[in-house]
């Protein structure tokens, strides 16, 4: 369940990893397209394979990210704690969830609309560029991070080639 | 020189505004390049963005020196050498010419050179990256999860599983 939602100040933005190291002009404009919410134990942020139109900073509580597979089952991939963002689909226009995130703990979540952060990116292509430049770098070492592990367990493994 | 019409065939320049197809139209080079041609090698910088327009490439990993596990077959309209983009950095893989391949080629350098001049073009291109990568990484989390829905026990032997997600 929503509770209370108010614009954020400067000094709770800085505590995201995400954020960090940007501009002081920078941060206000996010500020200013960004809410501070907060959930309940139990509140469920997106579901799983529905329209995802936000982002979401974990400023205190924890949130799990589940799964669902095609016969039911539900997996937690990821625990999420403070200073984390996750929903980041949301970012690059791509609205539909791979996961389903649900709060485990009361919490207190910054929301910024997909759609704002990619107008301000659209009038700031800077801070719009360094911060893809981020999600890539990140991105791409898991993927080297996967590539490895799965030729790892293959050569293990000889036997499933 | 290319043609605009051929850059619009690429998936990662979907969307972008017509002024930036003009710019890479100048920087970039169509080539064809014969079946086995190897574009890209271990151990050798990425100095070059590939944009398939015709042909298939395929990307090889070796396993073993008598196996090669292939990683990925690109299709035209898909791009591969995105670190050419980034940073130079050094290949782990080799990608190969399946069969005579039509490729637009960028070169990194260059295209680096530009995202310092032209904030719009290097914000725009990272957003191509970055929605290939998110792309890839939503396939390999379904099929990792299809496979631990099949064999539950499997779970145990994994300690990182939260590099599924795209949490940052």
């Amino acid at each position: 369940m929503i509770g209370h939602r108010r614009m954020v100040e400067k000094d709770i933005l800085e505590k995201i990893v995400f954020l960090k190291d940007l501009p002081e002009p920078v941060l206000e404009k996010i500020g200013n397209i960004a809410h501070l919410e907060t959930f309940d134990e139990e509140g469920i942020l997106f579901r799983q394979n529905q329209e995802q139109i936000l982002v979401y900073m974990l400023v205190s509580g924890k949130v799990f990210l589940n799964c669902r597979s095609a016969l039911g089952k539900s997996l937690t991939l990821d625990e999420v704690l403070p200073g984390r963002t996750f929903g980041v689909s949301a970012l690059m226009g791509e609205t539909s969830s791979t996961f389903t995130a649900v709060c485990v703990e009361p919490c207190e979540i910054i929301t910024l609309s997909g759609e704002k952060m990619l107008e301000l990116f659209e009038n700031d292509f800077k801070t719009g560029h360094s911060l893809m430049l981020k999600v890539v770098g990140i991105f791409r070492s898991r993927m080297k991070m996967h590539t490895r592990q799965f030729l790892h367990s293959l050569a293990s493994h000889p036997e499933v080639i | 020189m290319v043609k605009i019409e051929d850059l619009k065939r690429i998936n990662l320049l979907r969307n972008f505004p017509d002024h930036l197809f003009e710019i890479i139209a100048k920087e970039a080079q169509l080539s064809i390049f014969g079946a086995d041609t190897k574009l890209i090698a271990v151990n050798k910088p990425i100095d070059t963005f590939y944009m398939l327009i015709m042909g298939q490439v395929a990307v090889k990993r070796e396993l073993t020196p008598k196996i090669d596990i292939i990683l990925d077959n690109i299709q035209s309209g898909s791009s591969f050498g995105t670190s050419a983009l980034i940073k130079g950095s050094t290949a782990n893989y080799i990608a190969i010419c399946q069969e005579p391949c039509e490729v637009i080629t960028l070169s990194g350098e260059r295209m680096q050179q530009l995202f310092k001049e032209n904030h719009e073009l290097a914000y725009y291109m990272m957003l191509g990256v970055a929605k290939q990568y998110k792309r890839k990484m939503d396939t390999r989390a379904q099929m990792i999860m299809k496979t631990l829905n099949e064999n539950p026990e499997l779970k145990e032997d994994i300690n990182d599983i939260e590099n599924l997600t795209l949490v940052i």
